[in-house]
């Protein structure tokens, strides 16, 4: 008759062999047309803007207005 | 807002690379890896050389996104194209996609291994938190979230190379053709932005100026 400490080492070392024949899957699961990427932040939830859309929209829209010195003062 | 894009006026760049030096500090970028550079049309052919800076478009119909086999590719709401570095697995066929040439790959250890794809991002960084270390290292800074628009367009001291918002860059584009009465063409903005049906026709260089016969003394 095994004792009972023995008998836990044998399992748990049965067990740990069992773990061994196991296989994760290594791919990645990517769906046609689906990203598999990462949500990221949206550019205005941050302190400066605050989650308000429409102001980072405005500021960036005005910057790219900088861009044409058509119509800067001459 | 419509959405980002880049134009390049061929007719105000003087390939001074000033928007390739500005990305390359803006987010340290390594050596070997160029997110924007300077080409060169018909180089020497006197009238009808044409420099163009050409980075990563971030197309509407984006190619990169259609045979990235771990569909690392995202496309903001603003329209900017993005990849997760976490997922890329180096494989080059966006490289092979891509008209413009946009994807680098860093070489990462010996034997020329490829490293995980890098692209222009149009300061928009990555997946990661907006302003992170991570992200920083990643993909660069984040300008966009700072209410800034891409650092190469900004330094153009010509302003041949313009970025943001679609619209207010078409009304830009479109005064600065009417003013001067020619250059319309947008070299590579059919291949990026016009739709899927459209046939893009290569643009013309302008006729080359004639060369003065040599006088006979």
């Amino acid at each position: 008759m095994m004792k009972p400490i023995n008998l836990l080492l044998v399992a748990g070392a049965f067990a740990a062999l069992l773990s061994g024949c196991g296989e994760t899957p290594q791919a990645n699961v990517a769906k046609p047309g689906q990203s598999a990427a990462k949500e990221g932040d949206k550019p205005y939830q941050n302190d400066q803007f605050k989650g308000n859309r429409e102001e980072w929209a405005k500021t960036l829209r005005s910057r790219a207005d900088n861009q044409n010195e058509y119509k800067r003062v001459n | 807002m419509a959405r980002m894009k880049f134009i390049c006026d061929a007719e105000r760049c003087i390939e001074c690379n000033g928007c390739v030096t500005a990305c390359k500090n803006e987010h340290d970028i390594p050596w070997g890896v160029n997110r924007r550079r300077v080409v060169t049309l018909n180089d020497g052919v006197v009238g009808a050389e044409r420099s163009i800076s050409v980075a990563c478009m971030h197309c509407s119909d984006a190619p990169c996104m259609a045979v990235c086999p771990v569909n690392c590719f995202y496309k903001t709401e603003d329209g900017v194209v993005l990849h997760d570095k976490d997922l890329c697995i180096g494989c080059g066929y966006c490289f092979y996609a891509c008209p413009f040439g946009a994807p680098q790959f860093p070489s990462a250890g010996a034997f020329g291994v490829r490293g995980k794809m890098d692209k222009c991002t149009f300061c928009a960084g990555g997946p990661e938190k907006d302003g992170s270390k991570a992200e920083n290292e990643k993909y660069g800074r984040n300008r966009l979230s700072e209410g800034k628009l891409p650092a190469c367009a900004e330094m153009c001291s010509t302003k041949a190379l313009l970025a943001g918002d679609g619209d207010v860059l078409s009304d830009i584009y479109r005064e600065r053709v009417m003013r001067r009465g020619r250059g319309g063409d947008l070299w590579g903005h059919a291949t990026a932005y016009g739709r899927p049906d459209a046939k893009a026709a290569p643009a013309t260089p302008a006729a080359p100026v004639a060369q003065p016969a040599p006088q006979k003394s």
